[in-house]
């Protein structure tokens, strides 16, 4: 026996030996302070293919734009643009003169047009949201004027997602491709930076990790607390995190933690940051098939579910929770909003009272009822209506679909099933950007819109919402289709999401914390420079 | 032609009609997974012209022949095309993630050398006393569970209640280390930092040791059997009656004869590990090809699926035909069989 005790002696001893080299490197942390968080893979740089939570967060790190969201109260205020007019349909920007990029180029009024036909041409991302601009143009060095090709009032608002990107650099590193601008600098912008940020990349692996450091020329002060570096890790899992947190290794995690997670993490002391008034939970109803082409079903399923059951599900503790209740289409706190008393309860007496007027007998229906595969938590929601459902006659079958799958059913009515759940977000915060493209009959289809609605009314108020150019008149329209929407509704609002991030004791992030300092706008609180770092 | 060098021949060449089916099989399987790869690649606002634009550049319009032409020219010039996922070239990917997951691969099959092997000994060298028990039962529960299972143990064991080792990725953030041959502890050698391969072997250890465990306890477990079956034979009888050693005994007459089915075992573990390392390497955040391998099946990522498909049926391939010459090497027979052949 000791002849092979020998070697794992041995091994201990070395073992303990790179501990103690480990744990004296360790302690050699510079003073420097690092942000560690994480986020969904992958991370995407380039600023024109930004759509999701973490190129979100990369895009208003690295970069900016003309506009921003005010601070704790809605509307917008001038940030590479000092100030702008409307005039019709031309919009006419000023830009700050003490702006540079990260190569040291100065800002200029041809970068914001270049990003803007960029961004067009790649058609990809949320390059949607400039369709209605007919030409941009560089009246001088400072001074850029956008035509839109028909009224589009929530315009400015749709310019917190036109980063801005420095022309000259990305021209002197175009790729392969045809014309002039080639592949616009696809390759180059998919791994390096062309921003004017208060944050640079230092180093950056779409599915692994980036690196940001605070940028010594930003135009505008940034606190001394703000984190220098910053690393934003993808993919982790939720065991992982939770271990990392826990042993003060990792400082904000990502919202898609599960409850279970998050609520064994505040147990042990961790911060809940929160964020909200930008997306929903939405129970999707398939209009034009049986039975959920009769409103009278869908106002019957509508009742019948457990609204206040699908808070308690989400909630990570008494005062903190993944969903707030709905008062109605419209996210609370936006424009056309119902007023936070008007929450939407369960009533099994209407419920059933709309079932008997329903054309279609309850012993008849049996209903598709999926959840998307990558989002474990809808299964618990199907397993919820399935339940609630039951409880008023209404048989329903659960079906697990992939993401993949179901981008590809929702092409054709036909295929769509009758209920599916997604969660919706207002990319600018405006409420054009969460309800045109869920409920306008011209934008059926999408996996926004499997409810396939045609509803003349909906669409009159979503058309007013958009041309309608001062803020009470919008705010009237919209309130007009919130109303409408539950009237008829096409989908059951289930709750407003709030986004729960976990974060350790080391950083203060007044955005995601104080409602005064929150921005109505996803991914903007995660704005580094108003982060600031404990020790 | 020496019988190695014919085995070798041989095993090359089946090898590689393997990897031409591997790669038509997984190039048709990519295809008729469910969902449109340029819409999901280009998000869920892309617009139409976008989406169509990118089916053409991608081929998908045209007969699934002519796309797997396209594939095996652009293949011949070393180029395994775009990745949808990450939007970099899939060779470069693949140049990324394959080191790291090789590296744990490495380090995990050592340890299933290291430790199966002499347990194993251990075990039938003591048989019916209380070692061969502990082992008995040791082994049993690392076949028992499967390799993620056992990080999630490790990790809360090891890092979390006892925090003796770190919890994720291959070194810590303090060091920059260049990367040579993006094998870590190679390139810590080469960059003279000592400290640096002492904190990227540490980091390396639990992952490694959770994507062993079932392999060693295997290892030991068939080594065990094996050992404990040639102990029967009367020539270990015979050896015993001229007063050899035990030790001469066990290892030279009892280990050897017994190592070949042991050996075959540890080769296969070790290139199904190349596969099978998606959860460990998920749970200690390693930045390796199996999750990547995994990410880019979810997202349809087609050129990225068949690439990471073909270097991990590669890398099987190989490890196989390595393990066939060892074995070649310690069994005179099927030398001979070759040579007679």
């Amino acid at each position: 026996m000791r002849h092979f005790l020998k070697p794992l002696a041995a091994a201990l001893v070395a073992a303990t030996a790179l501990t103690g080299v480990t744990a004296a490197t360790m302690n050699q942390a510079s003073a420097e302070t690092v942000l560690r968080l994480d986020e969904v893979a992958v991370g995407e740089l380039d600023p024109a293919k930004a759509s999701d939570y973490a190129d979100s967060i990369l895009m208003y790190n690295v970069y900016d734009t003309l506009v921003i969201p005010n601070e704790g109260k809605p509307g917008l205020q001038g940030h590479l643009a000092e100030s702008w007019t409307a005039d019709g349909n031309s919009y006419t920007f000023k830009l700050r003169q003490d702006v540079k990029f990260h190569s040291g180029n100065p800002l200029t009024a041809e970068d914001v047009v270049y990003s803007l036909d960029r961004t067009k041409a790649l058609g990809q991302g949320l390059s949607y949201l400039f369709e209605v601009v007919e030409k941009a143009e560089a009246v001088d060095a400072t001074t850029v004027k956008f035509t839109l090709k028909n009224p589009y009032s929530p315009f400015v608002a749709s310019l917190v997602r036109l980063p801005i990107v420095d022309k000259k650099l990305v021209m002197a590193n175009l790729g392969d491709g045809d014309g002039d601008n080639k592949d616009w600098g696809q390759a180059f912008l998919s791994a390096n930076d062309a921003g004017t940020g208060a944050y640079r990349i230092t180093a950056h692996n779409p599915q692994q990790e980036s690196v940001m450091a605070k940028s010594p020329d930003y135009f505008l002060t940034v606190p001394a607390k703000a984190p220098d570096t910053v690393r934003l890790r993808y993919g982790l899992e939720a065991a992982t995190v939770r271990t990392l947190i826990s042993q003060g290794e990792h400082d904000i995690s990502s919202q898609w933690l599960p409850p279970e997670v998050l609520k064994s993490l505040a147990a042990d002391g961790a911060q809940l940051f929160t964020e909200s008034g930008t997306s929903g939970f939405y129970v999707k109803m398939n209009t034009t098939k049986a039975p959920l082409d009769d409103v009278e079903c869908r106002l019957a399923l509508a009742n019948a579910f457990d609204y206040e059951a699908g808070i308690k599900m989400v909630a990570i503790n008494d005062t903190v929770s993944q969903g707030k209740p709905s008062t109605g289409a419209i996210i609370g706190g936006m424009l056309g909003a119902n007023p936070p008393e008007n929450v939407i309860k369960r009533d099994l007496e209407a419920a059933k009272a709309h079932l008997a007027k329903c054309k279609y007998k309850p012993e008849d229906i049996n209903l598709e009822l999926t959840w998307i595969g990558e989002v474990p938590l809808e299964e618990r929601f199907a397993l919820l209506m399935q339940a609630n459902f039951a409880e008023i006659g209404v048989k329903s079958e659960i079906k697990k679909v992939p993401w993949a799958l179901f981008s590809e059913q929702v092409s054709k009515p036909e295929n769509t099933p009758n209920i599916s759940q997604l969660f919706v977000a207002s990319v600018t915060g405006d409420p054009d950007t969460l309800l045109y493209g869920m409920y306008h009959s011209s934008a059926k289809g999408t996996w926004q819109s499997p409810e396939y609605l045609q509803d003349a009314d909906t669409d009159k108020y979503l058309d007013e919402g958009r041309t309608a150019t001062d803020d009470s008149a919008r705010a009237a329209a919209y309130s007009a289709l919130n109303k409408r929407l539950v009237e008829i509704a096409p989908s059951i609002y289930a709750y407003d999401q709030v986004a729960v991030f976990a974060a350790s004791k080391r950083v203060s992030a007044p955005a995601l914390t104080d409602h005064a300092k929150a921005y109505n706008l996803s991914a903007f609180g995660f704005n580094f420079r108003f982060m600031e770092m404990n020790e | 032609m020496p019988p190695v060098v014919r085995l070798l021949a041989k095993r090359l060449g089946t090898s590689l009609i393997v990897l031409i089916g591997v790669s038509l099989l997984i190039f048709a399987i990519a295809r008729v997974i469910p969902g449109d790869p340029a819409r999901i690649a280009l998000g869920p606002n892309a617009t139409p012209d976008a989406i169509a634009a990118l089916r053409d550049k991608l081929h998908l319009n045209d007969p699934f022949i002519m796309q797997y032409g396209y594939f095996l020219a652009d293949l011949a010039r070393g180029d395994l095309g775009v990745s949808l996922y990450t939007n970099r070239p899939v060779v470069r990917d693949i140049a990324d993630f394959l080191p790291a997951t090789l590296e744990l691969v490495i380090v995990a099959g050592l340890m299933m050398v290291a430790f199966g092997l002499p347990l194993g000994v251990l075990s039938a060298r003591y048989r019916g006393g209380w070692i061969d028990h502990s082992i008995r039962t040791v082994t049993l529960l690392g076949v028992s569970a499967p390799s993620f299972v056992w990080a999630v143990i490790l990790m809360l064991l090891f890092a979390f209640f006892i925090p003796l080792f770190p919890i994720a990725g291959r070194i810590s953030d303090t060091y920059s280390i260049p990367s040579v041959t993006g094998f870590l502890l190679v390139d810590t050698l080469l960059a003279g930092n000592i400290r640096a391969f002492g904190n990227a072997a540490w980091h390396i250890v639990l992952p490694a040791f959770a994507l062993a465990l079932s392999g060693i306890a295997q290892a030991a477990r068939l080594t065990r059997s094996n050992m404990v079956e040639t102990y029967d034979r009367p020539y270990i009888e015979m050896a015993k009656s001229y007063g050899f050693p035990e030790k001469r005994i066990a290892w030279r007459y009892a280990f050897k004869p017994s190592l070949i089915p042991s050996m075959t075992i540890i080769g296969l573990d070790f290139a199904a590990m190349l596969g099978n390392a998606f959860l460990v390497e998920a749970v200690y955040a390693w930045p390796g090809l199996s999750r990547y391998g995994v990410a880019v099946i979810l997202r349809k990522d087609l050129n990225a699926i068949v690439g990471t498909v073909l270097v991990i049926s590669a890398m099987f391939l190989i490890v196989n035909v390595i393990v066939d010459l060892l074995i070649a090497f310690i069994n005179p027979r099927i030398r001979y069989s070759q040579r007679a052949s």
